[in-house]
């Protein structure tokens, strides 16, 4: 059943696709989330990005979501995807699309460069799913971040209600600031 | 103002808000969740309902749609009365956006 060809779902997967790499997904989220074949993604690739897919390893590491500036991006984002996924019954990947717009909007409306892309936000989602990362509520704001499987929730405080020390003294542009 | 006045102002905000919701809903649906903080049942009667019926929801005298930030935290962010210590207007409402989109996520 799961390899019968239909006509359908192959115009749906590779609608799937285009969308995935105009959003700047790397072929590794694509070759996950869709069933169509390595060449035919790659060419497909060529054909709406114009160039050649980045290579090498995906980045894989949990720490970068724990780090000041990308944890404050990540729970934006992750917040907004939890939201769709509870309210209406799409597929994991369109809810992980649909919110990474929506992150990028409110990002662009407070004037913050976007730090997460697609390929990240997809891996926030894997993460949180098998449990190597989790939502932690803080105890101040009572807001929902991104956080260590197993954080003490008691004593939890997110980025923004106790920034550590040096956090937004930099002057760089488009960061998250708090002077 | 006199009453039918502000009888009309609310039905005209009632149309506004149903029409725009309806514009939402049809260009893309999930989107259109986030953006107004309802339901998919919600969202599907709105967007099945006819230029008529509208009319007929919008004229009453209460408003239908309803106030979002029910929460003094997010209130005093985003009216940057802050208590907290960050000082900076896109960092706040940053904070706002997250606390907002985390509330919505933990009333559905």
């Amino acid at each position: 059943m799961a390899t019968q060809k239909s006509v359908l779902n192959d115009s749906k997967q590779v609608e799937r696709a285009v969308s995935l790499i105009q959003l700047g997904a790397r072929l590794q989220v694509l070759e996950s989330e869709t069933d169509l074949s390595y060449e035919r993604l790659l060419r497909l690739y060529k054909e709406v990005a114009g160039r050649s897919p980045s290579k090498g390893q995906l980045p894989f590491s949990t720490e970068w979501f724990l780090t000041w500036q990308p944890n404050i991006h990540a729970s934006l984002f992750q917040n907004t995807y939890e939201y769709l996924t509870k309210v209406s019954a799409m597929e994991d990947i369109d809810a992980i699309m649909a919110a990474y717009r929506l992150y990028t909007e409110q990002i662009a409306a407070c004037g913050v460069e976007p730090l997460l892309s697609i390929t990240r936000a997809w891996r926030l989602v894997k993460f949180i799913d098998n449990n190597m990362l989790s939502m932690t509520k803080c105890s101040k704001c009572g807001g929902h971040f991104v956080s260590e499987a197993y954080e003490n929730s008691r004593h939890f405080e997110c980025g923004l209600c106790a920034p550590p020390a040096r956090a937004g003294k930099g002057s760089a542009a488009g960061g998250i600031l708090l002077h | 103002m006199s009453k039918e006045q502000l009888l009309a102002e609310i039905r005209e905000a009632n149309m506004t808000y149903l029409m725009l919701a309806q514009n939402l809903i049809r260009q893309d649906k999930a989107e259109a969740l986030f953006r107004l903080g309802m339901s998919e049942e919600a969202a599907e009667m709105i967007s099945a309902l006819s230029p008529a019926q509208i009319m007929r929801i919008a004229s009453t005298n209460m408003l239908l749609c309803r106030f979002r930030v029910d929460d003094d935290m997010v209130w005093n962010l985003l009216t940057n009365h802050s208590a907290t210590k960050v000082d900076n207007d896109a960092t706040t409402k940053l904070h706002a956006s997250i606390l907002m989109a985390g509330r919505f996520a933990e009333a559905v």
